[in-house]
């Protein structure tokens, strides 16, 4: 069974912390702000080669510092010498206080998971035809983001549009922009990734998205007591009832939203297996009512600090009226319409055979009609 | 052999519109129920199924255009439309025939003829059904080919489950609708001169 990636990640990165912590090494003597003493300067480059085209180019070493304290490794203390581990010391003395040419990032150091799916997939594959793909290729440098509260449009215009365009290769899907919408990337192409619908609350005349604070300040209560102001059953999932309560709670309050679904994958190491061989085509795989797609669906809040809080909600919601922008033919149908539908065609049927029968039995009777007239 | 008098009730536009348009419904009803029920049928792969929707319903709407070039050029769209005189009492009459008459060997009280063609009874549903419901089918299938690109309109319906919905319903209308359709035109002086007529033109009366 595969490590859970986050779990190994974070609890990885707390174990080097601690060990950098009690064992102090060299490396704990370059600050963050030292690096910044450089690399806050945008006209600094450097000469390089492209990684993809193999070109030479002029590479910026410019390091926005607002961004990159924002970002994924410096919110959970990774410093600049965890990864750039090549640098002992800043010999201040020097023009250039460490080596010019500074040795490869290792992501897989510390993404070891990652890296092991990604040796069989598609872009590994690309080393053959003399192109490598590093994994800031796709994820960038200093500014990896917290995307598990990203949307769809976010986390595939930050990583796969980087070079693909989804126009191309996607003939044979009916509403492709539709599934580019609301549907991201990996869901397909890494079938094997654990995936789950985001629901998000809209509000459709500002046509934004409510943020998680905000919502818990309309609903008057906190983040750690919002699942029992609204699960009344206590069973850790958020049933239908349960929902009408809170929609209703939030009508009272003038706010009329509705949810926004998306599918998008867990953040796994999963992901990285993207092949040719295994993208997902079958479409039948989601747009069916009992589709494995839709197992777990959540209501996601996010709060200011792009964290986000997940509340496992029944997935008969995709059948309702509340998720009205998000249609998967059968996949998320409105069971009662099945029940309508059959009323009115077994209703038409029935009509047509019961009338048929009557005119079979009553023969006789125009028969004797027909003979009298005669 | 019957006696009776022959009409030319069916011109030739008005037969092949109405087989193109039967045979577009009977396709459109068939890959409705795969692509809605994917979970449960399996006579062809969705991608098939949607395609074929998609190419069919094209031609279904092309057609309707063509039904209403010909009626409205001709002037004989006005066989759709019910007189407002006594209007109530001459549907009566007819539910009382199909509901009654009919078995116990009376006359259709509506004579047909080229310019008359419709009962009253007819007159109410085939305009519901070709101008109200055929082109609500047809305005929320075209949204419903290119969702993104009509999102607008979309929203201004309510959402794409509210569009579905009066997809859905209506194509359970037309599935019903066919089911009756189908055994009307059993109803004729024999079950199948009305199908025949449909085919030749002529009908007998």
């Amino acid at each position: 069974m595969k490590k859970n990636y986050h779990f190994t990640v974070r609890y990885g990165l707390y174990i080097i912390l601690t060990c950098s912590v009690l064992c102090p090494s060299p490396l704990a003597a370059v600050d963050n702000s030292e690096c910044f003493e450089c690399h806050s300067d945008e006209g600094l480059t450097t000469e390089s080669t492209d990684n993809i085209l193999q070109i030479e180019i002029t590479e910026s070493l410019y390091v926005d510092e607002d961004t990159f304290d924002k970002s994924i490794h410096n919110l959970i203390g990774i410093t600049c010498v965890d990864c750039h581990a090549d640098i002992e010391e800043l010999d201040w003395n020097e023009e250039v206080p460490h080596a010019r040419r500074l040795e490869k990032v290792h992501c897989v150091s510390c993404h070891e998971d990652a890296g092991e799916e990604f040796k069989n997939s598609v872009h590994m594959k690309m080393r053959t035809k003399g192109i490598t793909m590093t994994c800031y290729a796709c994820h960038g440098y200093h500014y990896v983001r917290q995307m598990e509260g990203a949307s769809v449009a976010e986390r595939t215009n930050s990583i796969c549009l980087k070079c693909h365009n989804p126009n191309q290769f996607h003939e044979w899907l009916p509403s492709g922009d539709a599934h580019f919408a609301h549907v991201e990337c990996v869901v397909c192409h890494a079938p094997e990734v654990p995936r789950h619908i985001d629901l998000r609350f809209y509000d459709l005349i500002t046509m934004r998205f409510y943020k998680g604070d905000e919502l818990i300040k309309i609903i008057g209560t906190n983040f750690d007591k919002i699942i029992q102001t609204i699960d009344k059953n206590h069973d850790q999932i958020i049933g239908m009832n349960e929902f009408d309560d809170l929609f209703f709670m939030l009508k009272q309050k003038n706010i009329r939203p509705i949810l926004r679904a998306e599918l998008v994958a867990d953040i796994n190491s999963i992901a990285h297996q993207i092949s040719r061989e295994s993208a997902q085509k079958t479409c039948e795989m989601c747009h069916a009512s009992d589709s494995p797609y839709f197992n777990a669906v959540s209501i996601i809040l996010i709060r200011d600090d792009d964290t986000v809080e997940r509340y496992k909600i029944d997935r008969a919601i995709l059948e309702s009226y509340y998720v009205s922008h998000f249609y998967l033919l059968g996949g998320t149908r409105i069971k009662r319409l099945d029940k309508i539908g059959l009323l009115i065609i077994a209703g038409g049927a029935c009509a047509a055979l019961g009338h048929l029968i009557i005119r079979v039995l009553t023969i006789p009777l125009r028969r004797g009609k027909k003979e009298n007239d005669d | 052999m019957s006696k009776g008098r022959l009409l030319y009730n069916y011109p030739l536009p008005v037969r092949v519109w109405h087989w193109i348009n039967a045979s577009g419904f009977v396709c459109l009803i068939l890959t409705g129920f795969q692509i809605r029920y994917a979970e449960v049928l399996n006579f062809m792969p969705l991608t098939v199924a949607i395609s074929i929707h998609n190419y069919v319903g094209f031609g279904v709407i092309a057609n309707f255009f063509v039904w209403l070039s010909y009626y409205l050029g001709t002037g004989n769209v006005k066989i759709y439309i019910p007189d407002s005189r006594g209007w109530l009492a001459l549907v009566w009459e007819q539910l009382k025939y199909y509901g009654y008459g009919v078995f116990v060997g009376k006359h259709n009280p509506h004579l047909m003829s080229p310019e008359n063609k419709f009962n009253p009874l007819q007159q109410l549903v085939y305009l519901v059904v070709m101008f109200v419901f055929l082109p609500a089918q047809m305005m929320s299938g075209l949204f419903l080919w290119q969702i993104k690109k009509y999102e607008e309109y979309i929203n201004l319906l309510g959402g794409i489950k509210l569009l579905d919905t009066i997809h859905v319903l209506l194509f359970f209308l037309f599935t019903s609708f066919l089911v009756i359709h189908c055994y009307f035109a059993t109803l004729g002086h024999t079950p199948l001169a009305r199908f025949k007529a449909m085919l030749t033109g002529f009908e007998e009366h």
